[in-house]
This record gives structure tokens, C-alpha cells and sequence, in this order.
């Protein structure tokens, strides 16, 4: 309500966390159940062959799905290799590169890049 | 001399729309080709490239030949009904041509010869023909069987129809024996048969009057024409398109056009070309763990042709190649499928290695380079051995990707990535030409396999380790202890066996260092470790399920050790089996 007033000076600069889409998460779940096991240990991050170039991180990637914060997600996603190495060294046996994939698509199928 | 009688109709206007239909097809296929492909046509089109094609023509539609490998009994099936049929229309045409000695007749009248002319009694010709009409029964027998009983086959699962094909099989099942009929009838009335028909025919005049034998005689004519009609109109709805899909789609290949990862007309074409006959289902380990029963290539071509194929199952495939390794018509079944996941792809938020820039993380110097790949990086201890040999060899090794480095590209590429893949390539490559190497060596048959096919490295070599290592064994810098009690038995990865077709220097070296223990299906037809990159979908247990029927198989050899080359085998492999999984380099370092 607060962010709503309409008489404020600045920018409104909280996240209103009910306003954002979960469609794709839960379509994404959907897709690879598997996800559900994810403890964020951060195995996938740190055997990452684009992370050790870059700051890309599949945990954050995960987070920022979480959160719904779409635009910010596909600018991270797109650094992945798609290599594998994170689906080997998960010890939750997540099939990582599945969730890459389907939210390249959703994010592309709903306009949300 | 007309000969038009109201029963041809069908027959006729079935013959027009067909070749209307498939004209059509195949004419703005071959046009809407890239113009390299083009002229690869221009240029190949008068060699020796079509001779071989027209053989190959002679012996794959009609012989076909490769399936006789396969299966014999279902050689016999298709080679009857096809080759039986083509007997059958040459011999009614000589039929026609020496009756009205003429070789231009309307094509009606040399189908139904006996029907215009039953007393027409040319030597031998009645006897061929009820020969070649007993030789496709005898294939039709097969044929029905096959779809109720295919385990007399030795086939576990045979294809499921679409209507156009069900409507398309219940006509070409009704032509022989209506075609049996009718002459039958004809012979009882006309004395026109040979010892099949003829003796068919003695029966139904013994049976029946006159005035019946004529009713009778024009409905089986009229239901030949009709159910050679039917068929004729489902040929371009239903897989029999392949009886001539084949044929441009074997000029075009002797022509050395490919199917490409960005889909052309071509594989327009090797789709139209595929017969379902289901050769591919059964070496399918998706299918054989009952894992997923309707993704198969055969099912994949089908969905494709009736345009309702989905992401979701043209993900769900491993690529191991098994089924492009046994498919009779020699269709480029991974190459399709990666242009269908290109497909569904193409569009999606683009991939961007910007942030690569102009890294290199290599090390050292030297004309011979060693790229280890990211799988072999999760794999330290083929590394350490890859690097003991390097020390062995004397040769000064320029590591391309010791603390990291680009991916090769492969998996985006199997992805359907293709652009992303394209870029990854351009990374890698200008690393390599920046580092003036002459020599590549790999450990990942992945990596081997795009170096090879896609990258287009001029100048350079590139080689699996396991290469690498046999040379070094032959030329004698690597000297190997012959330990008979040590058993190996060695498993071939999908890439390096039927990707690039490297078998015998892993054997080879195996056989030096200890003794080699094989399972039955081996080479060519090795099975996947369930790790493939090629499928995105595959669970976790699904990919120990199939990794564990392969070890079981490797386990019951009595092997101490399993070898493979590839760090993805190796790493999928050793979550199931019970004895060491080990890398050829490990077992010879």
C-alpha cells in the first residue's frame, strides 16, 4: 500500500514480492521435479566451467527465479556453456541443464528477456 | 485402340494423384535446396557418383540389401513385396508389349493384362506371373504375421500406425490377394491361368454357374482397381512415400549432400525416406529400460512428417547413435533430430559469452596442444595421467585449458544451440591457431568429435588421447608390461566408437598391457552409459538405471577392471559398477 500512495518524491524502491510472476517457477518445477530437491550447496557453482570465468552462478540463478526477478535472470542465464559439469557434481542429482533450458524458453515465451 | 473400361477408374485417377501429389513434393524440395548443396548436384551429377547411386537404388529399394544384415527373415518380408511387385509390373508390361507388340500401352492395360486379353497364352508368361504373385503372398503372409506375432522376428516391439498408414496398409494388404481373386475368377472363365490362378480357377468353375462366374469376375476386378486406388492416393498420407523418397534421397546422398544441423530440404527428404519399419525401436535403451516408448527415431520422423513433434521428446533421446547406426535407409537420425531441437530453439533468449573476451587460460608451450574438456576437469586423475605420459613421450605440450577454459561447444550444439555453439567454436579455434599447435590431442570423445567435424581446423591434427597413446606404444616411446593377470574389458563411448569410428587403438593398447574380456554387443553396437549430453531430460535415476545394466554386463565378464576413454562414461559408469572404472590413460600411466 505504501509504495501506492502516488505522492511520493523519489522512485518507489521496495519489491513487492506478491506482485511478481511465479508462473515460471512453478512451470519450471513442473518441467524438472527435480529441482524441488535443490539444498543450494553450491556444488553446481563452484565446479562451473562459465563461473570460473565470470561471476555466473547457477545458485544465484536459482534464487533470482525464486524471487521472480525474470530480467536480471536472463542476462545471468545467458553465460551458461551448458556443459554438464554441474548436473555430474550435484549431490541432490538435479538435472540442471534441463532448468537452463526451459527458462530460456519461458522467459522467451512470455517476453520477460 | 482405346481401352477404357469403367473399372480403371480408380486405379487411374489413384495413379494420377499420386504422381501429382509426389512431383510436387519432391520438385520443390530439390529446388528450395541451398545453393551449395546445388551445385554439389551440378557437379556430381555426371560421374561415377550416379552409377553407384543407380545400384544403390537397384540394391536398397528393391533388394534391400542392408536389411538382409539386420534381419534376415524381415529382409525376406520387404525384399518379396517390393522387388516381388516390381517383378510383377516388368513382367505384365513384356506381357503387354509382346501381345500388342507395341511397346506404348496405356498403363491400365498391362495391370490388368489378363482381364483384356484372357486368351491371350504367351510361353511362360502365365507361369512367371503366378510365380511372382505367390513369391509377394508369401512376403504378405510375413507381413501379417509381423504385425501380430513380431517376435517371429526376433523383434521385441513393432511400429504403431497413424491413420493414413493403417488406411494405406489395409489397402496394400487387400491388393494381392484380390489380385489372386480376380485372375482365379478370369481363369474359370476364360481358361487364362497357370498353375496357381488356373488351378484356383478350376475350383470357383466347379463351384459356380456361369452367369455368377461372370458377376463375380468383374466385382474382383473392380475391388483390384479399387484397393490399388486407395493405396495409390495413401502413398504420399502414409510411410509408403518412402518407396519413392528413396530414390532422390540416394542420388542426392551419392551426390554428397548432407542434412545439416540448420534444417534444409534435405531433410525433407530423409524424412519422407523413412519406411517405419521399426528397425531403430528396439536398440533404443530409452526403450529398452522402458524409460520413454515413444520417442524413437522412427516415431520422431513420424511426428515430424504429421507436425505435431514437441521439445519435450526431441529432447528425450541420448544420440547415441544406435539407430543411425542400424537404420536400412541410412538416414541421418541425429543430425535431424539436433535441427529439430534447432527448431524449437531458435528463438530463445540468445546465449552471450561476451564476458569470455580474449582469456586464455593455457599454459606452456608447444606445437602438440592438450585440451583436456570440462568432463575430464571433473575427472583429475585422467589428467595426471595424461600429463605422466606427456612426460614419457618428451614432448613439450601446450595445455590449452588448465584452469579452465571455453567449452568445445558440443553440448549446445546437441542442444540445438547452434549459434551459441558457433561462437564457443570461434573461441576455441582462435586459441588454438594463436598457439600455432600442429598436433590436438583430446580426452573427451565429445570434444573429438566437434574438433573434427565442426571446427575446420586446418593444420592441425587432432587425435584422442587413446590415438595418442598408440602411436606412442607403436613407435615404441611408450613401453607397456604385459600383465596377463590384470583382465580389462573395455567399454566403447558413443562418440569415439560410432562417432568417429575408433575401435581398435583402445583393444590394441588394452591387449598389451593385460588381457581383454568383452561383452557381446561391442563396437558398432556398444551401448551408452546413460550420461549422454545429448538428453537434457533424462532424470538422475533414469541415468543410473541404464548405467547399471551396462555394468552389470561388464561385471559379468569377471573383469578387474572396466576401462573406457571418455571422462563422462567413466564418471557415470562408476556410480554403479562394483569394480574400478578406470580411463585408458590411467590403465596404461
Amino acid at each position: 500500500m505504501a509504495n501506492n500512495w502516488g505522492f511520493g518524491i523519489n522512485e518507489k524502491r521496495s519489491i513487492d514480492l506478491d506482485t511478481n510472476n511465479f508462473d515460471i517457477v512453478r512451470k519450471i518445477l513442473e518441467a524438472e521435479p527435480s529441482f524441488y530437491r535443490c539444498i543450494s550447496c553450491g556444488s553446481c557453482t563452484a565446479t562451473c566451467s562459465a563461473g570460473n570465468i565470470t561471476n555466473f552462478n547457477f545458485r544465484k540463478v536459482h534464487h533470482l527465479l525464486r524471487r521472480g526477478e525474470y530480467q536480471t535472470l536472463s542476462g545471468e542465464i545467458s553465460k551458461c556453456m551448458l556443459c554438464g559439469k554441474c548436473s555430474l557434481v550435484c549431490p541432490r542429482g538435479i538435472n540442471t541443464r534441463n532448468i537452463i533450458l526451459n527458462i530460456n524458453r519461458l522467459i522467451t515465451r512470455q517476453n520477460l528477456r | 485402340m482405346s481401352y477404357f473400361e469403367p473399372f480403371i477408374i480408380p486405379f487411374s485417377v489413384g495413379v494420377v494423384i499420386l504422381f501429382a501429389v509426389m512431383w510436387t513434393k519432391f520438385i520443390s524440395w530439390i529446388s528450395a535446396l541451398p545453393k551449395s548443396d546445388k551445385k554439389l548436384i551440378i557437379r556430381n551429377a555426371v560421374s561415377k557418383a550416379t552409377f553407384a547411386a543407380l545400384w544403390e537404388v537397384f540394391s536398397e529399394c528393391l533388394l534391400h540389401r542392408r536389411i538382409s544384415r539386420v534381419n534376415p527373415r524381415l529382409w525376406y518380408m520387404h525384399m518379396s513385396l517390393a522387388f516381388g511387385w516390381f517383378l510383377l509390373i516388368v513382367a505384365g508390361k513384356i506381357e503387354g508389349t509382346l501381345y500388342l507388340k507395341s511397346p506404348v500401352n496405356p498403363p491400365y492395360v498391362d495391370v490388368f493384362f489378363r482381364k483384356y486379353f484372357p486368351e491371350a497364352h504367351i510361353p511362360f508368361m502365365g507361369f512367371i506371373m503366378d510365380l511372382l504373385l505367390l513369391f509377394i503372398l508369401s512376403g504378405l503372409f510375413m507381413a501379417v504375421l509381423k504385425r501380430f506375432k513380431p517376435s517371429v522376428y526376433g523383434m521385441k516391439k513393432t511400429t504403431k500406425h497413424t491413420a493414413g498408414d493403417r488406411i494405406a496398409l489395409s489397402s496394400l494388404w487387400a491388393i494381392f490377394p484380390l489380385r489372386l481373386t480376380a485372375e482365379s475368377f478370369n481363369s474359370a472363365l476364360y481358361d487364362s491361368g497357370s498353375f496357381l490362378t488356373g488351378t484356383i480357377g478350376n475350383l470357383f468353375a466347379f463351384l459356380f454357374p456361369e452367369h455368377v462366374l461372370q458377376i463375380l469376375n468383374e466385382t474382383s476386378w473392380w475391388l483390384y482397381s479399387t484397393a490399388l486406388g486407395t493405396f495409390f492416393v495413401a502413398i504420399p498420407l502414409s510411410r509408403y512415400l518412402h518407396i519413392f523418397a528413396e530414390i532422390p534421397l540416394i542420388f542426392l546422398r551419392s551426390f554428397k549432400i548432407r542434412a545439416a544441423a540448420v534444417p534444409t530440404t534435405f531433410t525433407n527428404l530423409e524424412i519422407a525416406a523413412c519406411s517405419r519399419c521399426g528397425i531403430c525401436i528396439d536398440p533404443c535403451q530409452l526403450g529398452r529400460n522402458d524409460i520413454a516408448n515413444d520417442i524413437q527415431s522412427v516415431y520422431s520422423l513420424r511426428n515430424i512428417r504429421e507436425k505435431c513433434n514437441t521439445v519435450e521428446n526431441s529432447d528425450n533421446c541420448l544420440m547415441c547413435g544406435r539407430c543411425e547406426n542400424i537404420c536400412p535407409v541410412g538416414i541421418e537420425l541425429n543430425t535431424i533430430r539436433i535441427s529439430q531441437r534447432y527448431k524449437f530453439r531458435k528463438n530463445d533468449n540468445p546465449y552471450n559469452y561476451r564476458y569470455i573476451g580474449n582469456r586464455d587460460f593455457s599454459q606452456g608451450e608447444g606445437k602438440t596442444g592438450y585440451f583436456a574438456g570440462c568432463m575430464t576437469m571433473l575427472s583429475p586423475k585422467i589428467i595426471q595421467a595424461m600429463e605422466k605420459i606427456f612426460r614419457q613421450s618428451g614432448e613439450e605440450v601446450w595445455f590449452a585449458d588448465k584452469d579452465g577454459g571455453v567449452c568445445c561447444g558440443r553440448p549446445q550444439k546437441l542442444a540445438g544451440n547452434i549459434d551459441a555453439a558457433n561462437r564457443m567454436m570461434e573461441l576455441n579455434k582462435s586459441l588454438f591457431i594463436k598457439h600455432g599447435i600442429t598436433t590436438l590431442v583430446t580426452s573427451c570423445p565429445i570434444c573429438l568429435k566437434v574438433f573434427k567435424e565442426d571446427y575446420k581446423l586446418e593444420n592441425i591434427r587432432v587425435i584422442h588421447h587413446t590415438q595418442y597413446i598408440h602411436e606412442l606404444v607403436q613407435k615404441g616411446v611408450l613401453k607397456l608390461k604385459k600383465d596377463n593377470r590384470k583382465i580389462f574389458t573395455y567399454h566403447d563411448p558413443c562418440e569415439l566408437g560410432r562417432g568417429s569410428r575408433i575401435y581398435e587403438q583402445p583393444r590394441a593398447v588394452l591387449s598389451l598391457a593385460g588381457t581383454l574380456v568383452e561383452i557381446d554387443e561391442t563396437r558398432e553396437n556398444s551401448l551408452c552409459c546413460g550420461g549422454s549430453l545429448a538428453n537434457t531430460r533424462l532424470s538422475f535415476e533414469n541415468k543410473n538405471l541404464i548405467s547399471k545394466t551396462l555394468t552389470d554386463r561388464f561385471e559379468a565378464t569377471g573383469a578387474q577392471y572396466l576401462v573406457t576413454s571418455c571422462p563422462l562414461c567413466k564418471k557415470t559408469l562408476s556410480r554403479t559398477s562394483n569394480i574400478p572404472v578406470i580411463d585408458i590413460a590411467e590403465a596404461v600411466s
